[in-house]
């Protein structure tokens, strides 16, 4: 089965294709365009859905051309129906509904944050794990039970991605900050004490945030290795009490801030600990991309029906917790 | 000794005090943490929890007794509950005593105690009582918003682990919160719940 899936939820403007031969998925092409904002700004949900209206098409045909494949051998369009900004949602949609509408290839609406995990584990290979979804709109702590992804942890404020970001752009950085904070963390080892802050098996950031940016008036690298000190501590702890108390023997790690080297390094202890295997998702798939849709599109069309044009919506609050999984 | 359990913050060994059975609980270093950080977190839990489960002992909440606290080996021996933990119990069983871990609850916070880590694996059955244990991330703590932090937790620790039975356990978790807690206070934390939770991310459709 061919599948195409569309990736528009926030920066990252995303086609790409996948073939599905049972349970096995091989990626025949991922093209994306990612929007920048200026320095210190952050994502500006009016520009990012113009550059994605502006690229969508020229991503589309290179990812076609790529895969070596046309419209008219696709089996199903997926799209990235939420969580995400609104007028980037849209522009997705209307492609995938175009495509459906124009070639009549049966629609699937999916849910970004489920196509990270199911993207992971096609990549890892990991069974049954303890994920750890991290991104710039996700900081959960999540195990499957009873066709569901239950919540086992989360930030009660903003995410990781949220406090790398804002604290980089009160720095002068542009979004995302991740790679620009790990770059001037390795400058410093002179750890400032820090809010710490875990609840149980959840997290709060937003206190450290605050605390950060005043440390940075006086020291922009001992700011940036402390805030990454504390904040993965506290993620790695929150990680650690999840594996204790579900008992799981797999950890896998998924979203954009997987690509951080220091956390992971982090987190590649606390399993050594727990006796758990260890699964990051590769780099290159870390981020928001139309694999995870694509795939994710794929698992649903064994089960589920198409949806009709009118069902096609966007939703910009869409927890995972809430879809069903069946497949 | 021998070694209990590998919790995710310290390790549980089995130990003597004065001829009878005991529990060792040691927070060990943690190499992935900064060094300041870590020996600044075991040293501030160890005070707390040895301090909270003294005073919660002063408020009828049954919870291991502390014989002794060595605070530059973050460690503190303390009395052996024997049970079962309330997590690995049948539903069928779970769902009674959460009407009583939820008066458990309202007692601590009436006193102006948040124990900081609400999970079904930190309460323990033993001779139809339920005891208390791991006060590690306890607060003495009058906040309101405190307090339906623990409920929270204790909410997403059934909704996650306990699904099948979440509704009525829950239902019983707060009429228990409430026969001690008392109307007023009841309807300011649960509302202060509800307000914690459309906080989260995705919370609300838009």
């Amino acid at each position: 089965m061919l599948g195409l899936g569309i990736e528009s939820t926030a920066h990252t403007f995303s086609c790409a294709i996948i073939e599905k031969k049972g349970k096995k998925g091989t990626i025949l092409s991922d093209v994306r365009k990612i929007y920048r904002p200026e320095e210190g700004e952050g994502i500006h949900p009016r520009e990012a859905s113009r550059h994605h209206v502006e690229n969508s098409s020229i991503v589309l045909s290179e990812c076609l051309q790529e895969a070596n494949t046309s419209i008219n051998d696709l089996d199903i369009v997926s799209y990235a129906a939420g969580p995400g900004l609104g007028p980037c949602l849209r522009v997705g949609a209307v492609v995938a509904r175009s495509l459906s509408s124009f070639y009549k290839i049966p629609i699937y609406p999916v849910n970004h944050a489920i196509g990270h995990i199911e993207l992971g584990k096609l990549l890892t290979g990991a069974s049954n794990p303890l994920v750890l979804l991290v991104s710039g709109g996700h900081t959960m702590l999540l195990a499957f039970l009873n066709k569901q992804w239950r919540v086992f942890g989360e930030t009660l404020d903003i995410t990781l991605g949220q406090l790398l970001d804002q604290f980089g752009r009160s720095i002068g950085f542009a979004s995302p900050c991740g790679k620009n904070i790990e770059e001037l963390a390795s400058s410093s080892s002179n750890y400032v004490s820090l809010p710490y802050s875990v609840k149980g098996n959840d997290v709060s950031f937003s206190g450290l945030l605050s605390a950060t940016k005043s440390v940075a008036k006086k020291n922009k690298s001992d700011a940036c290795y402390s805030i990454q000190e504390t904040a993965f501590a506290m993620i790695s702890e929150a990680v650690e009490r999840a594996l204790s108390f579900t008992q799981k023997k797999e950890l896998m790690i998924v979203g954009g801030v997987a690509a951080n080297k220091r956390l992971s390094e982090m987190l590649k202890d606390v399993c050594k600990r727990h006796g758990c295997k260890f699964f990051v998702v590769p780099l290159k798939y870390a981020g928001d991309c139309g694999s995870q849709i694509c795939w994710t599109g794929l698992l649903e069309s064994q089960v589920k029906k198409s949806a009709s044009l009118k069902d096609t919506f966007v939703t910009q609050s869409w927890r995972l917790d809430s879809v069903k999984v069946d497949y | 000794m021998k070694l209990l359990k590998k919790g995710a913050e310290a390790d549980i060994f089995e130990t003597k005090w004065q001829n009878s059975k005991a529990i060792l609980k040691i927070r060990k270093t943690k190499n992935y943490r900064n060094p300041l950080l870590d020996s600044k977190i075991h040293k501030q839990r160890t005070i707390k929890e040895s301090q909270v489960l003294s005073q919660v002992k002063q408020i009828g909440i049954p919870a291991p007794l502390i014989f002794f606290v060595d605070l530059k080996k973050s460690s503190i021996i303390m009395q052996q509950i024997p049970g079962k933990p309330i997590h690995d119990l049948p539903p069928s069983k779970i769902i009674p005593l959460t009407k009583e871990i939820g008066k458990l609850v309202g007692t601590m916070h009436k006193n102006g105690i948040m124990h900081g880590d609400l999970t079904t694996s930190n309460f323990i059955l033993f001779k139809n009582i339920v005891y208390v244990i791991d006060f590690g991330l306890s607060q003495n703590t009058i906040k309101p918003e405190d307090h339906a932090v623990d409920l929270r937790l204790i909410k997403e620790i059934l909704n996650s682990a306990h699904a099948k039975i979440m509704e009525s356990a829950w239902k019983n978790f707060l009429s228990g919160y409430k026969s001690v807690v008392g109307n007023a206070k009841f309807s300011k934390i649960t509302n202060l719940v509800s307000d914690i939770e459309s906080r989260g991310r995705y919370a609300t459709v838009v």
